[in-house]
């Protein structure tokens, strides 16, 4: 115990602020989910829980509003850009942590330098880059973009894990003739499956709520993931004046990633800390 | 071990090149871009004029510009004291062993898992809303009238709604990261200056804060880098045009060279290009700034 808590009052107000905060969090996120059942008359009126249930919301922002089609993109989009970004940057996270060569630390600090780069710096030559290839407005090219902009942050969490592989794994594996790249594939890499978890979780609700690139590069309806999706749908708010859609929009579009985080608070809080790698 | 050159090369290269095209070259290529003036965004080299530093003066002149600069500085200034303390007092008192911290710690962090444009609507469209809105409700029930009258979506406090509905979201990570920090100083060192008589106002500001010092700078370039992203939540909150009271630089770089509206009119992507080399600037001099300042001391607990 850090400060003895025998002069709890010292630290009511804190509790109270606690408390507060708490409760403030569940009745958002209540009042949501039931103005999402409910209609745009009883939302208006203040009665959204006297105004009856009405799950036709959801099928209406699913089929009339596209959330459907946006929340099929973003389940593509997630799934291969977390399974691409494993393949490119565990290998490499790999040799980085195992073997040391003249530039090693440097590559792994030019590695890391690249989460400091605010994404605007990159976009324009992007931009330029993908109209002259044509390959503007397709599935495959925002995954590879979300595939490229992870790998620095999966990089930097895998090496620290690799490095706390003991070495006797190689050797024994050497000894047996096993050649490295294969004993990479069927020891090391099982053995580092903690640790893939964890940063795919993170890559996985970083690429679900990714939007700036998004805006950018899926530029029609069928292109676009849940967040530009969303986006859309409020702009035109004005127009559809479907404000219980619109909630129930909202709650189809954060349900996955609060579905994920009920079940793997604790594993995704060790992960920011850095604790959520010792398996 | 032996060294395998053809291995290192194959596990390397997807990762190297992947860097190369994603953030090496494109940024190189802005840095270059913005001394230039640029038509089109996909207009070739040859065709871009050499102006030196004119776009980064035609910025300054620019007075949404400017305003989006002042935005940018009290968001990371007035955002950051709000984030951080806030994240300080909650890490204090979850470590201080107090029953369902994983509970409390979890709904705290829970914002920043959901999509931000699911919790700006949130806020947006409910919490400040001046129809059907939580704050409304909350103080019309208190009968505070000058409060229930504050209209949270009106330019002279759309940024100050903006900066509350943020810092909401953002404090969860931080004050893991201060939580981690603070179990980390042994228990011990409590211990001798609770002997000694120390209050807990002391044991803070003498034990805790000085041994959070490398976390604080960790914590200090993570917000800035985070603040100069600022984009989603001004979209969110002025989802028709940018307005004075949200716009921020991101926003200001993406209508100048992207958008369809008339608030930015002179196309120039050569002075996009000098907005995000502002902005990497701003996190590099973060970056310095802080290493230099708070210097890291080594403890060994």
């Amino acid at each position: 115990m850090r400060y003895k808590m025998n002069k709890k009052t010292a630290m009511l107000p804190g509790y109270a602020m606690l408390n507060l905060w708490i409760l403030f969090t569940f009745f958002l996120i209540g009042w949501i989910v039931v103005a999402s059942l409910s209609t745009t008359s009883g939302i208006f009126g203040g009665k959204i829980l006297s105004s009856g249930f009405h799950p036709s919301n959801y099928s209406k922002a699913l089929f009339t509003h596209n959330v459907a089609t946006y929340f099929k993109n973003s389940m593509l989009y997630t799934f291969t850009a977390c399974t691409g970004v494993i393949l490119i940057a565990a290998p490499a996270a790999y040799i980085l942590a195992r073997y040391k060569f003249k530039f090693s630390n440097v590559m792994e600090s030019v590695f890391v330098s690249a989460l400091g780069i605010p994404q605007i710096m990159i976009i324009l030559p992007l931009f330029a880059l993908v109209t002259k290839l044509n390959i503007a407005n397709s599935r495959l090219l925002l995954i590879i973009l979300y595939i490229g902009i992870n790998v620095p942050f999966t990089l930097f969490f895998l090496i620290t894990f690799f490095k706390t592989i003991p070495k006797d794994f190689e050797e024994a594996a050497a000894i047996d003739g096993c050649s490295p790249m294969k004993t990479f594939w069927i020891v090391i890499f099982p053995l580092a499956q903690p640790a893939i978890v964890t940063v795919t979780i993170f890559n996985f609700i970083t690429v679900w709520n990714e939007y700036f690139m998004a805006l950018i590069f899926a530029n029609t309806s069928e292109l676009r993931p849940v967040a530009v999706g969303l986006y859309s749908m409020i702009q035109s708010m004005r127009y559809i004046g479907d404000w219980a859609g619109m909630f129930a929009a909202v709650v189809i579009v954060f349900l996955p990633t609060f579905l994920l985080y009920i079940f793997l608070s604790e594993k995704i809080i060790a992960g920011v800390t850095g604790g959520g790698v010792k398996g | 071990m032996k060294k395998s050159k053809s291995m290192m090369i194959i596990f390397l290269a997807p990762a190297v090149l992947s860097y190369l095209i994603i953030f090496l070259y494109p940024s190189v290529r802005t840095a270059f871009m913005s001394l230039f003036k640029v038509e089109n965004i996909t207009d070739a080299v040859s065709k871009w004029e050499y102006v030196g530093l004119q776009n980064y003066q035609g910025l300054q002149e620019s007075s949404l510009f400017v305003q989006s600069m002042k935005n940018l500085v009290n968001i990371w200034f007035f955002g950051g004291l709000i984030v951080f303390s806030m994240a300080l007092l909650f890490s204090v008192i979850l470590t201080s062993g107090i029953k369902y911290k994983s509970f409390y710690r979890a709904i705290i962090y829970l914002p920043n898992v959901v999509s931000a444009v699911a919790m700006g609507t949130m806020w947006m469209q409910y919490v400040f809303s001046s129809r059907y809105g939580l704050l409304k409700g909350v103080f019309e029930s208190l009968h505070l009238t000058t409060l229930t009258n504050i209209q949270w979506t009106s330019p002279d406090m759309i940024f100050i709604s903006l900066l509350i509905a943020y810092c909401f979201g953002m404090i969860g990570y931080y004050m893991l990261i201060f939580m981690a920090a603070i179990e980390n100083i042994p228990t011990s060192f409590y211990e001798a200056a609770t002997l000694a008589g120390a209050n807990i106002w002391q044991k803070f500001t003498k034990i805790t804060l000085p041994l959070l010092k490398d976390v604080f700078r960790t914590n200090i370039v993570l917000w800035t880098i985070s603040s100069v992203a600022f984009f989603i939540w001004s979209q969110v909150f002025s989802p028709l045009n940018p307005e004075p009271g949200t716009v921020t630089p991101m926003v200001y770089m993406y209508q100048m060279v992207f958008g369809n509206n008339m608030v930015v009119t002179d196309r120039n992507v050569g002075a996009g290009a000098a907005v995000g080399v502002i902005l990497t600037l701003i996190v590099v001099a973060m970056f310095a700034i802080t290493s230099k300042l708070l210097k890291s001391d080594e403890y060994e607990y």
